[in-house]
């Protein structure tokens, strides 16, 4: 070929060699300058015809992107099919990364570029479906160029079946392609967005730890982890952000992955901003991550699925059901022998991130994360919740994670023994202490209750962004209207029962509160003895002990979707912390603490001297909806009818110490919450219309 | 002078895997000195043994040679060169 000419185009050099075909440099004789010149292989033409391939890279060349090569013509010429594009000097990506793989900071640059590229094509209706090192280019001056969109050669069905099936070791040209390819597309389907998000994750991976994350000597092999193995942990230097993009790409359910490339170039450069400051804080406590495995089964988590985060005094375990919550399957214990106090699962903004406050007795309380469901935790190097050392305090532990409203979704707040609440703005990398309530005059005399000083519940007023209610024992609850900067007592009419005077203006010993975001100015409280109900944002409580067995009890649920309803699980005394009579009986009100029924059907009325702790029972979002609890004995009950009949879902556990109940959510699926809220809305908008119509006709 | 470190199952996901490790001090370093020493290469241990305030959590014992140092100055006990540190979960259980 050298030598030859081709249209204009005079042969110079090979340059490459790849799937497609060969690669020369050319010189434009008209424009007189060097040009790429890839001349397409026979195998490639006859696979999908030359027509195919010509309207594709004609498509292509439609991309004008900094960082993607320029494709200056198509043509043939006799039986040549050849694309001519911008001439790059530089190495290919795959040249370039190391065995240890390259800085954190080149990485999320070129990751930035490459998604940036990916956004643009597909924003045009262009799928690159064949991204990996040898496919991008870095120039000297450290520019990424994407090559070859749109003119990836799409393998057919029995290409992968055979490549997918072979034992034999990689070679071909597939030894290139094979680890990068998406779940999806191993199992037949044509290359989309998705897939080369996925593919994009490959190679930030490959980047970051200088190893593909499906390994293999033969097809079958690389094929088989790429269908259903969680890559290796990746090197303890890659900073959490970007192992976290890294491993969304990575979902192998497509639902779970970055929905579009712009979101993972601007997750990149949340990174980026991250790892250019080099002194910062997550930079600094980043811990190894730690893969939690004793020979358990994860849990593997669909969307609209049903998770129960059960926290006990030996470890954590998670059960997952399908909707229909008949039958759960129950992966743990995690953190093995650690108290769990308090977990949450976070589903704002896309995420999938549990929480979990893990105590362990001897090295103390930290807080852990997982964006995989359990697979790899976060193991911070410094405790990320620390009393600062001025305040002479040290942290015991952390007995409530709390969301922040669903519209600031990087805020969450975390109650914790010695009682304070803190405070993280960046979805808990960095946490602080919220010191107008540390700083109270009330706090160097609140009293330690049974389970030391805490404050266990946070309740954020959804209807506005500066009040926020907290629950300490024993101090009482406290509201702030200021963001946290100044806090009130609120407890005007509710009694202690451990002091000679009876209604203090703090000090009460507050087991439970709740309010529901429909009518966030009423609260009501489950008080160490004593129901209560305050119509006025807590201002002033009454008594609404009306029709209980006992009005001592620790945890208080609201319905999720009825204002009026409220459930609560009574216990028969301060000294027995036990159901009455033997009864397991959850109490409901369905008109505000009005009126009680017992819910029994389903629970053991004889014998069954359980206690429900604070954080033990919880809701799902559905409708009708899932309420759960957990025993001390380490038993869970569950009701998928509100309550009406129940079924114990497992038993066995260690004391079960809080449950938390979530829907999960993958992208692009509408949230069960919003479904329900907006047929909330309708029903009472029809409501209204019905009435008046009827207005009308009167 | 040189001191070594044991390291318990737990926090050896802190030191790379290694149950054991030596620290360089100047001559003279009391307990504190040392563990300071140890924190700036594995800072992953001193919030799991110490707290915010800095003393030794209370589920975690601390020997140098054979010798709780709860009963010989705390973390002001003097290391000599040489010689063996350990750290030690205590005796608890629920």
């Amino acid at each position: 070929m050298i030598g030859r000419t081709l249209d204009h185009y005079r042969i110079l050099a090979q340059i490459g060699e790849g799937g497609m075909g060969v690669v020369y440099r050319a010189r434009d004789e008209v424009l007189n300058r060097d040009v790429a010149l890839k001349l397409l292989g026979k195998g490639a033409l006859e696979k999908v015809g030359p027509g195919h391939l010509l309207r594709e890279a004609q498509t292509a060349s439609s991309l004008s992107h900094p960082n993607i090569c320029t494709i200056h013509q198509v043509g043939e010429t006799g039986n040549d099919f050849y694309v001519v594009m911008e001439l790059i000097e530089g190495r290919s990506l795959s040249d370039l990364i190391t065995a240890t793989g390259l800085s954190m900071e080149t990485v999320t640059r070129y990751g930035t570029q490459i998604a940036d590229a990916l956004a643009h094509a597909h924003d045009r209706g262009i799928v690159h479906r064949d991204l990996k090192g040898s496919n991008v280019m870095v120039t000297p001056e450290g520019r990424v160029k994407v090559l070859d969109f749109g003119l990836a050669t799409r393998l057919e069905r029995e290409e992968i079946s055979e490549l997918t099936l072979s034992h034999s070791s990689l070679e071909s040209k597939l030894v290139g392609t094979l680890p990068y390819m998406a779940p999806e597309v191993l199992r037949g389907q044509k290359g989309d967005y998705l897939s080369d998000v996925w593919s994009l994750g490959v190679l930030l991976y490959e980047a970051a730890a200088g190893k593909l994350p499906f390994r293999g000597n033969t097809g079958f092999e690389v094929t088989s982890a790429i269908l259903r193995e969680t890559p290796p942990p990746l090197p303890s230097t890659v900073p959490y952000g970007l192992a976290a993009v890294i491993q969304r790409c990575l979902m192998k359910e497509r639902a779970g992955r970055y929905q579009r490339a712009t979101e993972v170039r601007a997750a990149l450069e949340t990174v980026q901003g991250a790892v250019l400051q080099s002194r910062h804080p997550s930079e600094e406590t980043r811990g190894p991550r730690t893969l939690v495995l004793r020979g358990m089964e994860h849990l593997s988590v669909k969307n609209g699925d049903v998770l129960l985060l059960v926290g006990t005094n030996k470890g954590a375990f998670f059960l997952r059901s399908s909707r229909d919550r008949s039958k759960w399957d129950v992966a743990g214990p995690y953190f093995h022998g650690q108290g769990i106090y308090a977990m949450a699962y976070d589903g704002r903004s896309g995420r999938h991130r549990l929480w979990v406050s893990a105590n362990n007795v001897m090295w103390g309380a930290f807080l852990r994360s997982s964006d995989d469901f359990g697979r790899i935790w976060t193991n911070p190097l410094e405790a990320s919740i620390r009393f600062p050392t001025e305040s002479g305090a040290s942290l015991r532990n952390i007995w409530q994670i709390c969301l922040g409203r669903e519209d600031e979704p990087e805020k969450l707040y975390c109650g914790v023994e010695p009682a304070a609440l803190f405070e993280s703005r960046d979805d808990g990398e960095s946490w602080s202490l919220v010191r107008g309530l540390y700083d109270h005059p009330h706090r160097p005399r609140w009293m330690p209750g049974n389970g030391g000083l805490i404050l266990h519940t946070i309740l954020p007023d959804p209807s506005n962004k500066d009040r926020m209610y907290v629950a300490v024992s024993a101090g009482g609850v406290y509201r702030t209207e200021d963001a946290g900067g100044t806090w009130l007592a609120r407890n005007n009419g509710v009694r202690v029962v451990f002091q000679p005077e009876k209604y203090p203006e703090f000090g009460q010993c507050v087991h439970k509160i709740a309010l529901h975001e429909l009518r966030p100015e009423r609260l009501f409280l489950q008080n160490h003895w004593g129901l209560y109900r305050s119509d006025n944002r807590g201002d002033s409580w009454q008594d609404i002990a009306h029709g209980v067995p006992s009005d001592f009890g620790f945890a208080m649920l609201m319905h999720p979707h009825d204002a009026d309803s409220v459930y609560i699980v009574p216990v028969e005394s301060d000294e027995f912390r036990c159901t009455p009579e033997g009864h397991l009986r959850v109490y409901r009100t369905r008109n505000a603490g009005g009126s009680w029924e017992a819910l029994s059907r389903g629970l053991p009325q004889k014998g069954a001297y359980e206690t429900v702790l604070r954080d033990a029972l919880s809701s799902d979002s559905l409708d009708p909806a899932g309420i759960y609890f957990g025993t001390r004995s380490g038993k869970i009950y569950g009701s998928k009818n509100e309550g009406k009949s129940w079924k114990k879902i497992v038993e066995g556990l260690p004391q079960i110490l809080c449950v938390k109940a979530a829907v999960v959510h993958m992208d692009g699926a509408p949230s069960a919450n919003a479904t329900l809220k907006s047929r909330i809305t309708k029903k009472r908008k029809s409501v209204r219309t019905k009435r008046l119509r009827r207005g009308k006709s009167d | 002078m040189q001191v070594l470190f044991k390291i318990p199952g737990p926090l050896q996901e802190f030191t790379g895997k290694q149950s054991a490790v030596c620290v360089e001090v100047e001559a003279g370093a009391n307990l504190l000195q040392v563990l300071q020493a140890l924190f700036v290469e594995y800072p992953g241990l001193r919030d799991r043994v110490l707290t915010e305030t800095g003393e030794t959590r209370r589920h975690v014992n601390i020997f140098v040679g054979n010798e709780n140092v709860r009963y010989t100055g705390g973390l002001a006990t003097a290391v000599s060169a040489g010689a063996q540190v350990s750290i030690v979960p205590a005796i608890t259980g629920g």
